[in-house]
């Protein structure tokens, strides 16, 4: 059954191929048009930012490209598997296995502590308990947490919840990271932190990573810049001297 | 597996208000194995009396006898045949002659029954032995309540006045030689028991019986002209009560486990509403909805096992010390409730009426916590990271 989910394993091939996406939310008795007519091609690698004001239709394509939701019409297609035609079972499989979630809150759960926050993916894709503690332990050293691993998310400052929110979504290893304004809670130093981090994995693991941001701080770093605007994309420039 | 372990992980995690609906939930549990307990102690302790002091391991009745009509009892009496009296000898079975009669303590009239018993059996725990044999004087025993009753001690003389076997009227005085305490109604109200020959004498059915009363060392086999009825037909009507009084407590057990139970929706309600995020954010994770419902289910289930372990914490050594001691429930002199009542049941708890409280306690909480959880099926997952009120 979920031998239909599939990964592209090739070196920087388009892994997220999106063709004339519409996205309608109802509204009442009429309906609104959060995406309208999107066309993008992300390959493998790309550090890649969807800027744009609120209600642009950044975060309803990130939800979309991630399995959050689907499609009104168009075709996206993440990894080889049509977004539309997979069932819940199956794109939760897609997430759990290929697509890594940082949210602009956290989204940590607090009765866990920062080892089990990391460890929780893993738990799903049921890994052998060695192969699980090696993996955490290493995403955690990618942020710099080995000394917090007790420590519950109450106990820790924002930039701290973030970088376990990075080890978390990068502990499994995905092809892909969707970003929702991950710095939209940070104070600049650790705004320019996490993104070093961000990057460096990026580099280092040849992670996909995409951010849905209106930050500044964001935008430097980034190798191309998708703008957004009413639902359109408006621009799609590469970033010639981004930051790393 | 994974459920069940991040199910108590936040059970857990939420502090006071899970350990209250357990603490709410273990008392429902609790309460419920101590009253079928109870009950079931009492049941077991009522049939034993009765068994002991009544009805033996059976009864033989001459066949015209009908305990619920006392229009029968004039009929009801046989000779004992010659091999029925080698068993009488041997203390295996114990013939009881049965005649109605009035009874007049302190010029009061009351109706009685006579009963003529063996002063030598051992097969019943009636103190028959009490009764002396006729020196001049005719002797009986009482009950407590029978002597309460009719403000009789030991050494008052008791008038009797019967109708023998041709229908003539008797009168004659007897001396209360005994008050036996006994915990079996239908033994003690308005009972009066004389000596088996005497009474024999008093009707003029020499050598005659209503029933006899088989004791455990009895060879079971049929008595030509005698009707065997087994203590299931002769305890059916204690059976009953006893069923009917647990029915009733049955009702309370089930508004206390609904409190419960409500506690325990009303906390998954709760929890599904304040925990959008974290439902959102599981299936961003990689759960599938299924999965998260699972989760949620398993929490609210799991408090029936925090709760049985509570329970079981406190409960066990309480239940233990009334096992001990018993319950008191003081001599029922008016035996008002018509059931053996001791003046202390000792609970029992059985191995199978542990095992269904537990079932229930543990279904009905995941049933209820279902209810509740089924939400998250219909959640979308871009409102529910949100934290949005859906």
């Amino acid at each position: 059954m979920y031998s239909i989910i599939k990964s592209s394993t090739m070196e920087n091939s388009s892994i997220i191929r999106i063709e004339k996406l519409v996205k309608r939310f109802p509204v009442g008795r009429s309906e609104f048009t959060a995406l309208n007519n999107v066309n993008l091609t992300i390959d493998r690698g790309e550090f890649l930012g969807l800027v744009g004001p609120s209600g642009s239709g950044k975060t309803t394509l990130l939800n979309i490209i991630g399995s959050l939701d689907t499609p009104s019409e168009g075709v996206v297609t993440v990894l080889d598997n049509s977004i539309a035609s997979l069932s819940h079972k199956q794109s939760s499989k897609l997430r759990n296995r290929h697509i890594g979630f940082i949210f602009q809150t956290y989204n940590l759960l607090p009765v866990y502590t920062v080892y089990e926050n990391v460890e929780f993916a893993l738990l799903l894709q049921k890994l052998s308990s060695n192969a699980r503690k090696k993996a955490v332990t290493d995403a955690l050293e990618w942020v710099g947490l080995t000394d917090k691993i007790k420590s519950k998310p109450a106990m820790l400052s924002g930039g701290e919840c973030q970088r376990v929110a990075i080890a978390r979504s990068m502990v499994k290893r995905p092809e892909i990271v969707l970003a929702d304004e991950p710095t939209a809670n940070l104070d600049s130093k650790n705004s320019h932190h996490i993104l070093q981090t961000m990057k460096s994995l990026n580099k280092e693991l040849n992670t996909t990573f995409i951010f849905a941001t209106h930050d500044e701080k964001v935008m430097q770093y980034l190798n191309r810049k998708v703008s957004l605007e009413d639902g359109q994309i408006v621009k799609d420039e590469l970033m010639k001297n981004s930051k790393n | 597996m994974l459920s069940l372990k991040l199910a108590f992980k936040n059970l857990l995690g939420a502090g006071l208000r899970t350990w209250l609906n357990v603490l709410a939930l273990s008392f429902a549990f609790v309460l419920i194995i101590f009253y079928n307990g109870m009950i079931d102690g009492w049941n077991r302790q009522a049939q034993r009396d009765t068994a002991a002091w009544e009805t033996g391991v059976g009864q033989f009745w001459h066949p015209a006898y009908d305990k619920y009509d006392p229009f029968t009892i004039e009929d009801s009496h046989s000779p004992i045949s010659e091999d029925l009296l080698k068993e009488i000898e041997n203390k295996t079975l114990a013939p009881v002659l049965v005649s109605q009669a009035t009874a007049y303590p302190q010029g009061r009239a009351m109706s009685v029954t006579l009963r003529g018993i063996d002063p030598e059996q051992e097969v019943l725990e009636l103190p028959s032995s009490k009764l002396p044999q006729a020196n001049g004087t005719d002797y009986a025993i009482i009950g407590k309540s029978m002597a309460h009753s009719a403000n009789l001690e030991v050494g008052d003389k008791l008038l009797l006045r019967w109708r023998d076997k041709n229908g003539t009227f008797d009168a004659r005085e007897v001396e209360i030689a005994d008050v036996f305490k006994c915990d079996v109604p239908s033994v003690d109200n308005g009972q009066v028991y004389i000596a088996l020959s005497n009474l024999q004498e008093m009707l003029a059915m020499e050598n005659e019986a209503t029933l006899l009363v088989a004791g455990e060392t009895f060879e079971m086999r049929e008595l030509e002209g005698w009707d065997f009825k087994d203590n299931e037909f002769l305890l059916a009507d204690l059976q009953a009560i006893i069923d009917s009084k647990k029915m009733g407590g049955s009702v309370l057990q089930g508004l206390l486990l609904i409190i419960a139970l409500i506690a325990i929706f009303d906390t998954q309600v709760l929890s599904i509403f304040r925990r959008q995020k974290e439902i959102g954010t599981y299936i961003a994770l990689g759960m599938t909805r299924a999965q998260v419902v699972g989760i949620f289910t398993v929490e609210g289930g799991a408090h029936s096992i925090l709760a049985i372990l509570l329970g079981a914490a406190y409960g066990i050594p309480l239940l233990l010390l009334l096992n001990k001691n018993g319950i008191g429930m003081g001599y029922a002199e008016d035996m008002a409730f018509d059931i053996p009542v001791a003046e202390a049941i000792f609970p029992y708890y059985s191995f199978r009426l542990i095992l269904m409280t537990i079932m229930i306690v543990v279904v009905t909480a995941t049933i209820v916590s279902y209810l509740p959880a089924r939400k998250i099926s219909k959640m979308k997952p871009t409102e529910a990271l949100k934290g949005k009120l859906q």
